[in-house]
């Protein structure tokens, strides 16, 4: 028997992986949906603590590849981000600030008002400020959107994920100065590790196109070249506990404004990019349990409702200063609403590197859970709505 | 309904429609950008007039109707500055050139307008695969007869202006080894090509166009998508076959070019033209959208072939004294400077040589349509 059972083990992701494409597949066709909605949802009813296919999270192979499949996701988001247009047109970063830090007040009151830890809000809060650009990437490519609405959405997820890396790096390592009056472990978690990461990354988007550029094929096919160096990175975050959200955001943006173009066709690093985005979904779903979900409810469904108010009444705001319509501008807002992937994966990492404050984020599970399904639903719907991408059609 | 008066406008105005790229800094493919961009741009007065065009990656500018060459290129100037701010504001893009060098049409998305939706249905592929930039320069006629007079003697000088403004090179990633692939686009329509040979406005209105409404196949002058059209209801002659230039510079030295023309073919000193032109007609055109400035063209009287760089340069000499009185010498002698720089398709080709991608090249002409020369 146990030949079996580890037979059955080791084909628990690839049978994982197998359905949930084929469900996105088919549900994508059936309902018009995103794919990515569907990974979730295979993802969550697999997962060990449910029908229990596949084993419980673990820092191990799967763990490592769910990063590097957000990293490709990074550094695509990196390389769409255009610095001089934030400097030209400064009122969307101060949207962006805008709704983040809304954002950022009204989750820690209302978590305080249900009798949260405050240290526990805080990071709920911090958390609560980004948008997931795993989600966001993913429906923007799959809808083919293109316009003000998807332009501002790439980079304010952008930024307010970096922005709730850094407080909930800043909480963890304020949490960690608390608990064990260790000051230097507390700066290292927090602003060196930032900083560290984003110098790492920024080297490699100078090195990548200097290296493409010196073997004089900028028009061919880079996307091999890209992906293996998101690998490296990644595997350097993971042994040097840098953070890899941010380095490999720093590798696109330093590789865009190095100018060496990257053609159209590696968009979502190809055939590369769809197939671990389906493992990274499952597996950010796989790591939810339950009973958490459904503990968590009452205040789950408060605050999703009470961020996509703040993220969308801070970005209105701006709207008319910024140069779209109040419309655009809502819709901008309301697309923010994805969150799922960049959390889970974030808070995996705290906890395997011994943070136990974020075992305290059970409140988390039922908004996640949430917004795995429905983020991409909602903000396909914004797009959609605000005429930058077409009415899908499907079979029912 | 039978085709209005000519209306009569004041001889040698003239304006220039450009159609130009809207195109996404982060990949340098075309990004259905209008609707965003005709929103911020309808907030102020703008000079001359921006509209939508079929698909939603490109829009269309107007210059008001000038009657000279400097408060043309001083509109034009402020119709690109205008739109280079906007374009800052939006993170979009904004350039001419005839092709995009490597969108594909199956992409582009047809803008929600009713005229635009009938044309795509109507022509299928064709409708996005004209996803191609042109200007046009209108030419203000005292009446029907002079328009088609100024229409059919024009002929002969077509292929300077396709040479002159060439600027699309790639298409579909791809060197097409034309100056001008644009206009082998627009020959894919049935209803191209060259007006039929006739000089009287009232044989034109009540025998020709008659006659083809009958047929059922047109409806408006709107349905011909010849090289050079009558325009009755501006009363002006409309020419079509320039791609958008890199500058508005250009643009506005094209059309400057194009009324000096006009005044010396209105001296009527040159032989009429005859149907028998038009023999020639399609291979010189052919010459000077493969070869550009590099082509060779048949003189249609005297059957001679010349080079149509020495051609260009002739004819510029010889309509000098017209350039005088018209002020516009400073547009001649920026188009002979080109005949010898070469042509925006020589300069987009150099560019991707250099940049080593075609995205590389889109990104030189959006900096050579900002006006930055920095990019040589």
């Amino acid at each position: 028997m146990p030949d079996l059972l580890s037979v059955l083990t080791s084909l628990a992701w690839p049978f994982a992986i197998a359905v949930a494409w084929l469900a996105g597949e088919f549900g994508q066709r059936w309902t018009g949906l995103p794919r990515i909605s569907f990974y979730g949802l295979v993802g969550f009813a697999l997962a060990s603590s449910q029908i229990g296919v596949l084993p419980a999270p673990d820092a191990g192979a799967v763990s490592l590849l769910a990063d590097v499949a957000f990293g490709l996701i990074l550094v695509e988001l990196g390389y769409r981000i255009n610095l001089r247009w934030l400097r030209i047109n400064p009122w969307i970063g101060v949207a962006g600030l805008a709704e983040a830090l809304l954002t950022f007040a009204a989750v820690y009151f209302i978590a305080a008002a249900f009798g949260i830890a405050q240290i526990t809000a805080l990071m709920l809060a911090a958390l609560s400020m980004a948008t997931s650009p795993a989600t966001v990437v993913r429906v923007i490519n799959e809808q083919r959107s293109s316009g003000q609405v998807t332009e501002r959405v790439l980079h304010l997820s952008a930024q307010n994920s970096v922005l709730a890396v850094f407080a909930f790096n800043a909480i963890i390592g304020f949490w960690i100065f608390r608990t064990s009056e260790d000051l230097g472990d507390a700066v290292w978690n927090s602003l060196v590790v930032l900083a560290m990461s984003a110098f790492t990354g920024a080297v490699f988007g100078m090195a990548v196109p200097a290296l493409l550029q010196a073997i004089r094929n900028p028009s061919q096919d880079a996307t091999v070249a890209f992906a293996l160096a998101v690998i490296l990175l990644v595997a350097i975050c993971a042994t040097g506990g840098l953070s890899p959200v941010v380095s490999t955001l720093a590798f696109g943006l330093a590789a865009r404004h190095r100018r060496v173009a990257f053609s159209q066709a590696q968009r979502n690093f190809g055939a590369l990019g769809e197939l671990l985005t389906v493992l990274l979904f499952v597996f950010a779903a796989s790591t939810l349990a339950w009973d958490k979900v459904v503990a968590g409810g009452t205040l789950a469904l408060i605050l999703v409702a009470a961020r996509l108010v703040t993220k969308t009444l801070g970005v209105t705001a701006f709207s008319h200063l910024s140069g779209v319509s109040w419309r655009k501008g809502a819709f901008t807002g309301l697309a923010l609403a994805p969150l799922s992937v960049f959390v889970i994966l974030l808070v995996e990492h705290a906890r395997q590197s011994g943070v136990a404050a974020v075992e305290e984020l059970q409140s988390m599970a039922g908004v996640t859970m949430l917004l795995e399904v429905f983020g991409p639903i909602v903000i396909q719907r914004a797009l959609v709505w605000a005429r930058e991408a077409p009415e899908q059609r499907h079979a029912a | 309904m039978p085709l209005e008066r000519f209306a009569q406008s004041q001889p040698l105005t003239f304006g220039v429609e450009l159609e130009l790229q809207l195109v996404s800094l982060s990949d340098f493919n075309l990004a259905a950008a209008s609707p965003d961009l005709l929103h911020l741009l309808g907030r102020k007065p703008f000079p001359g007039n921006v509209t939508p065009e079929i698909t939603e990656s490109m829009i269309e500018i107007n210059s008001s109707v000038q009657s000279s060459y400097l408060p043309l290129l001083t509109e034009l100037l402020d119709i690109r500055s205008t739109l280079v701010a906007a374009g800052d504001r939006l993170n979009i893009g904004i350039c001419g050139g005839g092709t995009h060098p490597f969108q594909h049409w199956s992409e582009q998305k047809i803008f929600a307008k009713p005229r635009f939706q009938y044309l795509s249905s109507l022509y299928g592929y064709l409708a996005k695969q004209f996803t191609v930039f042109g200007q046009h320069v209108h030419i203000g006629c005292g009446n029907g007869d002079d328009a088609l007079y100024l229409l059919h003697a024009l002929s002969r000088y077509i292929p300077h202006f396709i040479a002159l403004s060439a600027s699309s090179p790639f298409v579909q990633g791809h060197d097409s080894l034309f100056d001008s692939a644009r206009l082998n686009s627009v020959f894919a329509f049935p209803m191209s090509g060259r007006a039929p040979f006739m000089l009287t406005w009232d044989e034109f209105a009540d025998v020709y166009f008659a006659k083809m409404e009958r047929t059922g196949i047109i409806n408006s002058m709107k349905d011909f998508y010849w090289d050079i059209r009558p325009k009755p209801e501006y009363g002006t002659i409309e020419l079509r076959v320039c791609d958008t230039p890199l500058t508005v510079e250009r643009a506005a030295a094209l059309a400057a070019y194009l009324q000096a023309l006009c005044r010396h073919l209105l001296e009527r000193s040159e032989e009429p033209p005859a149907e028998d032109d038009y023999l020639v007609y399609n291979y010189n055109r052919f010459q000077a959208c493969r070869f550009g400035l590099e082509g060779s063209v048949t003189h249609p009287k005297t059957y001679e072939t010349v080079s149509l760089r020495e051609d260009i340069l002739a004819t510029l000499a010889k309509v000098e004294p017209h350039a005088e009185a018209l002020g516009s010498m400073e547009a001649l002698r920026h188009l002979a400077a080109s005949t010898a720089a070469g042509s925006d398709a020589s300069f987009l080709r150099r560019q991707y040589e250099r940049q080593g991608s075609t995205e590389g090249m889109v990104n030189a002409a959006i900096q050579r349509f900002r006006g930055e020369r920095r990019v040589g």
